[in-house]
Formats: C-alpha cells, structure tokens, sequence
C-alpha cells in the first residue's frame, strides 16, 4: 500500500497535540491540515486528551497575593483606559452629533433609528411600577421602573437612587463577533453606557447605567465585539424614560 | 457583592470574554477566581517552585486581559485557551533556566504539603471528576508511554528531544504519544458514556 501525505502527517498528530514538535515541523503539519479532512478530524478527537492533561494536575489553592497582584494591575489598567475614555469623550460627543446629523439620520430624536423604530422599537409601558413592594434586590431602594418591549425582545429600566439597571429578555443569541452595547440620550445627545454586555443561554441581559440624571432614552444596539464609539445598528430595544 | 460582580458570575467564560475585550475589571475578577487556581496548579507542576509559578500565573492572565478580545471561540473552549497560555508561558520559563529538569510525575509530594482549594462548585466538581478519570487514564497508561506525554506536556520537550534523552527511536516516541493520547481519549468517551 503506497504511504500517503496523511499516513505520514498521522504519526506526528500527537505529538503535535502536545506541542512536541519543532516550529517549522508544526507549520507545516498546519498548512498540510487545511486540506487534510482526516487530519482536521484526528486532531479533534485528541484534543480533549491534551485539554484533560491540565485538569489533572493536582490542584493547589492559589496564594492571596497572586490574586491582588493580578488584580491591582488589571485595575490600574483599567483606570488607564478610563481616562482615554474621558478625554476622548468631547471628540466622541462631537461625532455622536454629527451621526445623528447625517442626512439618512434624520434631524433628531433617534430618527435613524426610528427608522428601525418600526419594526423594533419598543412598546413601552410607561405607567412605572415597582418590583418587589418598593424593596431592592440588590441592596438598594429602587424608585421607577419602566418597561416595554419589541418584538421578541423585552426590556425594563430599574432607576435606583442616581444609577438605573437595564433588564433584557428574550434576547436572541449574538452572533460570536457581536456583543451588546447600551446608549444613553441626555440633553439631545447621545452617550454610550460603558459596559458591554451579552445575554446568558436564557436570553436575558443586563447592565448597569451609573448615571441616569437626565436621561430620557435608553437603547441597546448590537455593536463588534469591544463596542464602538457611536451605533453601528439599529437598536433592538429602545425605551423612554419619562421625565 | 456589587452588581455588577454578581451578574458577572451568571455568565458563562464565553460571554465574560467580550467583557474582558471590554476593559471590565469585574467581568475580570470572576474569571480569574474561576480559573486561577488550575492555572496557579499547571504553572507549578510545570516549573515546580511557587515563586515562578506565580509569575508565570501572573503573566498569563495579565496577557489575557490584554488581548481578551482575541479569543476565538472556534478554536476550544476559554479553559482550555487559556490554561494554553499558562503552559506557554511556563514552558518558556523553564526553558530560560537552564538546565532545570521537568517533573515526571503526577504524584508530588511538595504539592500535596501545599493546601488544596476547599470550595468547590457544582462545575468545579465535574472538572475534579474528570481530573479523576484522566488521572486514572494516566495510571493505566504503560509507563512508557505516560513518560512521553508528561516530557511533552509538562516538560515542554520535541519528539526529538525525547528521542535522544530516552535513546529511542523518533518513530517509537510517536508511536507512543499516539497510543496514549488515544488512550486517554477512550477512558474519557467512557466516561461520558
């Protein structure tokens, strides 16, 4: 029987599965498995023996300060990009305003996106309720909330104190290289909630808006993962907050 | 507990990521507490002192939440990405110390002195469980062909390498390789079955 380029390619599968194989070795076992179906599919098999060797090892309880280490310097990094952001904001405020401008945007008032607003924006019940008798369930009194949905999606804005909590249902899944991100209107411009989020397996989502002062709409867009500076699409949920 | 952190913990690692990509240092925090400690454990029994596996932990992490974003969900589970890099990491370092031998084996008494994690959730428990099954898999294994997956994985060692320092034939360190990862593949489909 003639050894064919997969037969030779076989015997270093493993090896290559554990990392046991030189650099060029590896490349080119690589670039043989993009057309080698039978490759693709051995690798697969294996892989969950070399993705079980890890979890095998004994486990040992990590000390304290790593965690702080680790931590402190995400933490810092974090505040670095605060920062950007902040001083970014002007230059983003500016381009918010000058997308809302744009001619297929309409003049104001989330036109672009009332173009959308038929098939997607929300019915909105604006006679606020409270959850749980006024309590909170997350340890602060809760004041308005506001509801509504679009169709197959349901939304509610929960105002506690200053900050308020944006609540998604029956969010269909993202597609891997979208995540959703939350806009705010205050005072007739537009302004991103920071966080992006994504729906769990149950649909839902949600978010926390730190500063609700003067906000009379909240949206939610479908944005690229690690968001954008203004919306890139139509909102899935929009919802009026009553002043 | 904020918010934030809680709602964090609901969501599974593949929905943390783009938080992560995000900046979000909660989303961050959960998943480090998820994974820090299977981290920490390779890092060690790679490089076998605390202080380097600390900072190989550290540095695998740190890397990832600069580059969370690029996490590509196509290419296996975040786990198994991530305890990727922590191995990278590790083997690099070791490798920088010259001359320092891998560890050979999965029973070492300088870890089990070290105290291990005492909370255990529903998941972390099925991962112990499979640790179990491969751990069993592992012991089964004829011991040379444990011997070349652990120089492999653990040692960060080429086929080749392994060759010489076993002084056996290339073609048999593959052949061994493939028998055991075969092996340990089958325990495991047993055990789901």
């Amino acid at each position: 029987m003639t050894r064919t380029e997969h037969d030779r390619w076989s015997e270093d599968l493993a090896a290559y599965m554990l990392g046991a194989l030189e650099a060029d070795e590896a490349a080119e076992l690589e670039r043989h498995a993009e057309d080698c179906e039978r490759c693709r599919s051995e690798m697969r098999w294996l892989t969950a023996a070399v993705a079980a060797l890890p979890e095998a090892v004994e486990r040992l309880e990590p000390p304290p300060r790593l965690r702080d280490r680790v931590l402190t310097e995400v933490r810092a990094d974090a505040r670095a990009a605060g920062v950007k952001t902040a001083s970014a904001e002007g230059g983003f405020r500016r381009r918010v305003a000058a997308w809302l401008r744009r001619p297929s945007a309409g003049s104001r008032d989330w036109r672009p996106l009332a173009g959308l607003a038929a098939v997607a924006m929300v019915v909105v019940a604006l006679s606020g309720y409270e959850i749980g008798g006024g309590g909170s369930d997350s340890g602060g009194p809760l004041s308005t909330v506001v509801s509504g949905h679009s169709p197959g999606v349901t939304a509610k804005v929960v105002r506690e104190g200053d900050a308020g909590e944006l609540r998604l249902a029956d969010v269909k899944k993202l597609p891997e290289d979208r995540v959703l991100e939350a806009w705010v209107r205050r005072d007739g411009e537009v302004e991103p909630v920071k966080a992006l989020f994504v729906p769990d397996r149950e649909g839902n989502a949600s978010t926390t808006i730190g500063d609700m002062r003067g906000v009379d709409l909240v949206m939610v867009t479908k944005e690229p993962t690690g968001g954008s500076q203004a919306p890139t699409s139509s909102p899935i949920v929009s919802v009026p907050i009553p002043q | 507990m904020s918010v934030r952190r809680e709602k964090a913990e609901r969501l599974a690692d593949e929905e943390l990521m783009p938080l992560i990509g995000a900046k979000d240092p909660e989303a961050f925090e959960v998943f480090y507490d998820r994974h820090g400690g299977v981290a920490y454990s390779l890092a060690y029994r790679i490089v076998g002192e605390r202080a380097a596996a600390e900072d190989v932990t550290q540095e695998a992490f740190i890397s990832i939440w600069r580059s969370g974003a690029r996490f590509d969900r196509t290419r296996g589970s975040v786990r198994s990405w991530m305890l990727s890099i922590v191995r990278n990491r590790a083997i690099d370092s070791l490798r920088s110390k010259a001359g320092k031998a891998p560890k050979l084996t999965f029973d070492d008494d300088a870890v089990l002195e070290q105290r291990p994690s005492e909370e255990l959730t529903e998941e972390e428990a099925m991962r112990r469980e499979t640790a179990t099954e491969v751990r069993g898999a592992l012991g089964q294994l004829p011991g040379e062909q444990s011997k070349v997956i652990e120089l492999a994985y653990f040692g960060g060692f080429s086929q080749s390498e392994i060759s010489r320092m076993l002084g056996i034939p290339l073609g048999t360190v593959k052949g061994r390789m493939r028998l055991g990862l075969e092996k340990i593949r089958g325990e495991l489909a047993e055990g789901l079955a």
